[in-house]
């Protein structure tokens, strides 16, 4: 029972439970914008961050940081400028990314199993500074969310309608890549550069078959990820051996699929056209 | 009644072609106009030019006395664009559709007050959508994802109401409810416009019907609005 109750256990749990919350919350108005693959995107440019700080003597984690945003804020110039509509452009960013994280680590010859911690997680090996720094993010992304939620929804809802009616779309964009951008690198000890976009994305489509609202799949989104998050995390305590990233992820795609047995669009939402 | 939209002398186009070519036009403060044309002809584009999505290649546009990209001049229009929204990803309820029309009016750190979700049942009522606002947009079918479109450009009641195409997908049956709607609208003093491809539907409660068509915009006379819709029965 003490393997639960470490210092280092209580910290992952505390990690995985920052990250269950806040993923979904930005993945909630990716989904509904259809950018539900920009995670990947900056998560995937956030490992070339990791390599190039490594690389050049700042902590990883900063490197990221500093890459994602950089990165987020890149995206979203190409989307709002129609060059990034299809799946093509992404992808051509997915590998830019990730090759050159390979080619700088291995220049530094730092390409070990480290990496393998960056791009899947090594929630265990969380340091107190590492936490830290990981609820700062969360805290962040949760209040700007809480503040600006009835604009980012308008604009999910319909940019065009949005803009023409005399929000700030631009800035709300770039507020909202910037979100996903902190998110990516607060869940990059958790669960890894290459899963983290599963946490901002599976909670939420687990939530859309249950709820009625906006507000409320968002909500259910937030129960659905910590649930994950801490379930995926004690299955990897109990067991051992396996990767709480994998574990996590794996947890949450158990729950969509429940969701998609007992949820209430999985019989009624195309028997259901409300008549009147 | 005042000036509220005023194109002066304004050219437009896609390609190297204009669509909108030495237009003048103006509409005043309480009355009803159908925009009406043949596909292409840029009706839908003159909207866009007059909520400041799209910039004019010479001319001036003037919206509530200020230009159409001023967020003050836009936060006073009420904007339903042609293509419905309602196939979103996620479920979201009509009553947070048409609540989304009343977020510019609101400062950055208000909530929705009472009073906000009473306006919100009002113009709910006003499309006689009011037992569904719990319901999810794709649940619903396409005429009643337009009715809630249209609810969400009159929810803050602005005194300037442009509509495109807003009647697609709506029966038969509520069509003139929404015309008597927009009719009222005018009454109180705001401008309504709307683009339409069926202006017979808004026929008895109009002021005038610009028609466009070759990159020209016309006032039609009576006796033409009359030709047209006696075409068309």
């Amino acid at each position: 029972m003490s393997l639960f109750t470490t210092s280092f256990a209580i910290r992952a749990y505390v990690a995985a439970a920052a990250v269950g919350v806040t993923a979904p919350v930005v993945g909630t108005f990716l989904v509904q914008r259809q950018l539900s693959l920009i995670g990947d995107g900056v998560g995937h440019l956030a490992f070339a961050g990791v390599a190039i700080g490594i690389a050049v003597g700042v902590s990883p984690l900063w490197g990221a940081l500093a890459v994602a945003l950089v990165g987020a804020a890149a995206l979203e110039r190409l989307r709002a400028q129609g060059r990034l509509a299809g799946d093509l452009s992404m992808a051509l960013i997915f590998y830019f990314g990730i090759a050159l994280g390979v080619v700088v680590l291995s220049a530094a010859n730092r390409f070990d199993a480290s990496a393998i911690g960056i791009l899947f997680g090594s929630i265990f090996t969380t340091s107190r500074s590492d936490l830290t720094l990981m609820i700062v993010l969360c805290a962040i992304d949760l209040a700007a969310v809480a503040v600006f939620y009835k604009e980012l929804l308008a604009v999910a809802l319909d940019e065009e309608a949005a803009r023409a009616s005399g929000l700030p779309v631009d800035a709300l964009n770039i507020l909202t890549v910037g979100v996903t951008a902190l998110l990516v690198v607060a869940g990059m000890r958790a669960v890894g550069l290459l899963l983290i976009s599963a946490l901002l994305v599976i909670p939420v489509a687990a939530a859309s078959r249950l709820a009625h609202s906006f507000r409320a799949s968002l909500w259910i989104a937030c129960g659905i990820g910590l649930l994950a998050s801490l379930g995926g995390l004690l299955v990897a305590l109990g067991q051992g051996s396996v990767a709480p990233g994998g574990t996590i992820v794996l947890a949450a795609l158990l729950l969509f699929a429940l969701s998609m047995v007992f949820g209430r669009r999985a019989t009624r939402r195309h028997a259901r056209v409300v008549t009147r | 009644m005042s000036v509220t939209v005023k194109l002066d002398d304004l050219t437009f186009g896609y390609g190297a072609e204009p669509i909108l070519s030495h237009t003048t036009l103006e509409l005043l403060s309480g009355e009803a106009v159908v925009i009406a044309g043949p596909n292409g002809s840029g009706k839908s584009t003159l909207l866009k030019l007059c909520v400041g999505l799209l910039t004019p290649w010479s001319g001036r546009i003037s919206v509530l006395g200020l230009p159409p990209t001023d967020p003050a001049a836009r936060r006073r229009i009420g904007y339903a664009p042609q293509r419905i929204r309602g196939a979103t990803s996620l479920p979201v309820s009509v009553g947070e559709v048409v609540a989304s029309g009343l977020v510019p009016q609101k400062s950055l750190f208000s909530r929705m007050t009472a009073e906000d979700w009473r306006r919100v049942a009002g113009a709910l009522e006003a499309v006689d959508l009011t037992d569904l606002s719990k319901e999810c947009m794709f649940e619903l079918s396409g005429g009643q994802q337009q009715r809630a479109v249209l609810a969400r450009a009159l929810v803050s009641d602005p005194p300037l109401i442009l509509l495109d195409e807003p009647t697609t997908g709506i029966d038969q049956r509520f069509r003139p409810v929404i015309a008597q709607e927009l009719r009222a609208r005018a009454e109180r003093g705001r401008t309504v416009v709307v683009v339409s491809h069926d202006p017979e539907d808004f026929h008895a409660v109009i002021d005038r019907v610009i028609d466009m068509a070759d990159d020209r915009v016309r006032e039609l006379t009576h006796e033409e609005v009359h030709t047209m819709l006696g075409r068309r029965s």
